[in-house]
């Protein structure tokens, strides 16, 4: 199986996951083989009583002349067999009982989630230590009563990956298709659940393992059997005069049981590898002084980008997501940047605020915002160990992120982040000042004050997005970037939200960049429109011109995928999906997806061709587009 | 009011699982072979004690009418007597729960505090060497037999460097009140909490790098950074304040486990508290008691959880009240 192995590499790929494999693997083979190693007999008394290590007796003998070296590895059997044999247990009743509270929902979802609940509540290792004083002491029943304990554990797991499948388009097709439940159950939900269970797995063993040894500590083990557990309990009758007996054991349980957990560890990371790495607090780049050729704060373009390129780093894979983009925004201009999801608009704002994510690097550009430049040659400005963009944040530029995606801090109220973030910035300034700006940026966005108390979750969609957008005002920023922010909201609401923006940036003289998937939401916004390919700027013009003259075959077809109100109905263009996200160099990377590629365009990349002042387009056959209508170009 | 509600309910809702809890209990005496009134009253206990024990549980009654003498003998709380000592288990059982609270309260607050505290540092950096060693070392040691890292600091710091005392609270003959007596206690603590707090430091390494890199992911904090908060601020006024929240929760969920390892440090410290009473009742097969432990033990988690809950709810505004 392709994703089995996928696991492993995944797995062993780390120093910790691979030593933990190798550990398990090495147990369970010395667990197998222990009756045809040449070992002493674990059980058979000697007249040697507490000898300490030695040649003959590698870890010593204990009070009744047994070797403990041998003991030791007959041990190994005895905890891989309770792991082994409590963890399956727990995982098929589990992963049954689970299934079916999630596949089939309703009541029956209820009951048991219920009773899951209560499992969670009681202390394991109690009811675990009662049912095996009331019932005797053996393996059998040792690992029955952890696997009675345990099985909430993996019917959980199993329930919530149920759920997560159910909801995914192969098994509504698989029912829709007339597969019966078990069909379903068997082919899809089991296979494709079964992954973080056993992840879970190994951390029961490791809990199985502690368990036992646990209640052999209290004198609750099997008679019959050579665990662990039971080696420390008699050891420690013996501590001062043999203390290998017990350090011996211990050390071998620490070491199956620390693998055990590491491997559920490395497991958890080979299939989500980004939690490994996210998150963190921003690393340090290296810096470049200011240039000396800058216009200084109030002069030039408000903002000025040349040749930005940005990679991310995923693995040993280097994802190139914005790839020498230029541009630049007019003083109270407003350009809104379109492309589809992925297409590196969104990285291109965050480079912007340079809060892009450790995995981000600048390959190369130069910024500047204000007339200051913040970011030259790919690396960020900084004077006298203090970063540039540190000081143009929030006063010079602000940005609205979508504030469905918890853009704003859960635990304080919207008036407790407007407030700091005005006093971080206004040193010196009181609280009651900027309680009073707060209100009135409220007033400024028509929103009532007495919202300002309120909680994010405590208002809706719009009222957040509003919050945001009046948290950006702030400190009266110059330029503002906004990234989606009506994506998450209806029509009606987006509708009127990009309007407020609109006129308050014509109000209050700002410049906007405004980050979208939307071609409609922008053209209303915005005086010119980027679009956005692979990367790469591909076509650039006033909204006007975009709209009566699309010049590259991609913003053709963003246009044509908007719906039309007025007009007569038509069918909406889709494009067809993306084969790879082109990385040759040498072609145009839009020609796998257009309609209208030659062979140049597969084999040259295109120049940027300038259909008029202010209008660019990058594609070979530009000039023949520009001039025809958009309709003959749609079929 | 409106977490006067919350807490109302939450309350209710906790009724079923102690019932579950009684009804296993009840269910697991009848299961177990031999006969009950034996399991109850012990082995050796004369006839007429053996009568009050089956008037009391109504062991001559149909199985519903005993289940609910059961519930009705346990929820007023009475969990029988000892067979050795003939005293009520409840009050066996009180008198040992000080010793334990001090010992699993210490150790739990000496590894929260310094395992959030190394969690957060390293959650900064995750995927550096230092996160990995880290959080391979935290794992190791919430591998670690807690009963054997005891011997192990017995071994070291009592038998070979005879520095710290290797059993007790008190030292026999020692200062029985005032400052001398709290000291003597502080110093027989050392050792057992620091084999329960080594072992739980693992845990909560683990439990703060994962919560607090978890939240360093989030949106806010982009925002905050976009806003130029510096990194400190960044740390604490979002990371720490929104990753506590998970820490508590789990805090409360995970009491049993505490629970556990509390026990069986006991044991080998000789910590005059609820494990030492449980493994003394294993020896001498003192069934009610170890059913008595496994009852009240079951109600402090879920107590445990219900006011980690409550705390939850009055910490975080999302929390729907």
């Amino acid at each position: 199986m392709g994703r089995g192995l996928r696991l492993l590499r995944g797995v062993v790929s780390t120093v910790p996951g691979a030593l933990s494999l190798a550990v398990v693997l090495l147990a369970l083979v010395v667990a197998l083989a222990a009756p045809w190693l040449d070992l002493a007999d674990p059980v058979a008394m000697g007249r040697e009583v507490y000898k300490a290590p030695s040649a003959a007796h590698w870890f010593g003998t204990d009070n009744f002349g047994r070797d403990v070296f041998s003991r030791v590895i007959w041990g190994t059997r005895v905890a891989l067999v309770v792991a082994i044999g409590s963890a399956v247990l727990s995982i098929v009743v589990g992963a049954i009982i689970g299934a079916i509270a999630g596949y089939f929902g309703g009541l029956v979802d209820a009951a048991l989630s219920r009773l899951f609940d209560v499992f969670l509540l009681i202390p394991t290792f109690f009811l675990v230590l009662l049912i095996v004083a009331l019932f005797g002491a053996s393996l059998p029943m040792t690992m029955f009563a952890i696997a009675l304990t345990t099985w909430p554990r993996s019917a959980r797991i199993m329930r919530s990956q149920v759920l997560s499948l159910k909801s995914r388009v192969y098994v509504q097709a698989a029912l829709a298709s007339g597969a019966s439940h078990r069909q379903v159950i068997v082919r899809h939900v089991i296979p494709n659940g079964i992954a973080p269970i056993l992840t879970d797995g190994a951390l029961l063993m490791g809990l199985a393992v502690l368990t036992e040894a646990g209640l052999s500590f209290l004198g609750l083990g099997d008679q019959n059997s050579v665990s662990w557990g039971r080696m420390i309990f008699e050891g420690q009758r013996q501590l001062r005069l043999a203390p290998w007996m017990s350090i011996a054991p211990g050390v071998a349980m620490l070491v199956l049981v620390a693998s055990l957990n590491l491997l559920g560890d490395a497991l958890n990371y080979a299939m989500n590898p980004q939690l490994r790495t996210r998150g963190g607090a921003p690393r340090r780049r290296g810096t470049a002084p200011p240039p000396a050729d800058e216009p200084g704060e109030g002069h030039g373009a408000i903002l000025r980008v040349d040749n930005l390129s940005l990679a991310y780093r995923v693995g040993r894979r280097q994802i190139v997501a914005v790839d020498g983009v230029s541009f630049s925004l007019s003083r109270g201009g407003s350009l809104g940047i379109v492309g589809e999801s992925g297409c590196g608009k969104s990285s291109l704002g965050s480079a912007l605020l340079q809060t892009v994510p450790n995995n981000a690097d600048f390959l190369s550009g130069t910024v500047s915002i204000d007339g200051q430049t913040v970011l030259a040659g790919g690396r960020p400005i900084a004077r006298q160990g203090r970063l540039r963009i540190d000081a143009l944040r929030w006063t010079h530029i602000a940005t609205i992120f979508q504030s469905a995606m918890n853009a704003l801090n859960p635990v304080a109220t919207v008036e407790r982040q407007l407030v700091d973030a005005y006093r971080h910035h206004r040193r010196g300034a009181s609280r009651a000042e900027a309680r009073e700006r707060a209100g009135a940026v409220f007033d400024l966005i028509g929103v009532p004050r007495s919202r300002l108390n309120a909680y994010p979750h405590e208002l809706s969609g719009g009222m957040r997005q509003r919050a945001m957008i009046a948290l950006s005002l702030m400190l009266e920023p110059k330029l503002i970037i906004a990234d989606e922010p009506t994506t998450a909201l209806d029509m009606l609401i987006q509708d009127q939200i990009l309007g407020e923006i609109e006129e308050l940036r014509r109000r209050l003289g700002l410049s906007l960049i405004l980050v979208s998937h939307d071609m409609g939401a922008v053209s209303e916004t915005c005086e010119r429109v980027a679009v956005m390919y692979a990367g790469r700027i591909v076509e650039s013009a006033p909204t006007s011109v975009i709209f009566s003259r699309p010049s590259h075959p991609y913003t053709r077809a963003l246009i044509d995928a908007l719906p039309d109100l007025t007009g007569a109905r038509r069918k909406l263009a889709s494009l067809p999906a993306v084969t790879d996200q082109a990385t040759c160099l040498d072609a145009c990377r839009f020609a796998p997806r257009c309609p209208h590629a030659t062979d140049l365009c597969r084999t040259v990349s295109p120049p940027v061709v300038t259909l008029m002042d202010g209008h660019d387009a990058e594609c070979h056959y530009a000039a023949d587009f520009a001039p025809q209508p958009r309709e003959e170009l749609v079929r | 009011m409106r977490l006067l509600r919350y807490v109302f309910y939450r309350v209710l809702q906790i009724v079923p699982v102690a019932l579950i809890v009684v009804v296993i209990n009840f269910l697991l005496i009848h299961l177990a072979p031999g006969d009950v009134s034996i399991l109850l009253a012990g082995e050796d206990a004369n006839p007429e004690f053996m009568a009050t024990i089956r008037e009391r549980y109504g062991l001559d009654e149909p199985f519903l009418q005993q289940l609910w003498s059961y519930l009705v003998t346990i929820l007023s709380g009475d969990f029988g007597q000892s067979y050795r000592t003939g005293e009520p288990v409840i009050g066996l059982i009180m008198e040992r729960v000080p010793a334990t609270l001090l010992l699993a309260g210490s150790s739990l607050a000496v590894a929260a505090i310094l395992g959030t505290a190394i969690g957060t540092a390293i959650a900064r950096r995750p995927g550096s060497f230092l996160d990995t060693a880290i959080t391979t070392l935290s794992i190791a040691l919430f591998s670690i037999p807690v009963f054997w890292l005891g011997l192990m600091l017995i071994l070291f710091f009592a038998v070979r460097l005879q520095l710290l005392p290797s059993s007790g609270m008190i030292t026999i003959g020692g200062p029985r009140d005032g400052l001398g007596h709290i000291l003597d206690i502080l110093w027989h603590m050392v050792l057992p909490v620091a084999a329960l707090a080594t072992v739980w430091l693992g845990q909560y390494v683990r439990l703060a790098r994962v919560s607090v890199s978890e939240v360093l992911a989030e949106s806010y904090v982009t925002t905050g950074r976009a806003i130029g908060y510096p990194e400190r601020t960044i740390m604490t006024r979002f990371g720490l304040r929104n990753a506590l929240l998970p820490l508590v929760t789990v805090l409360g969920l995970e009491l049993g486990l505490l629970l556990t390892g509390a026990v069986l440090t006991e044991t080998v410290f000789a910590w005059p508290g609820l494990g030492r009473l449980i493994y003394e009742a294993i020896l001498a097969r003192d069934t009610p008691i170890i059913m008595g432990a496994f009852v009240i033990m079951s109600f402090t988690v879920m107590i445990a959880s219900l006011v980690t809950d409550i705390l939850y709810a009055a910490l975080d505004p999302r929390v729907r009240l």
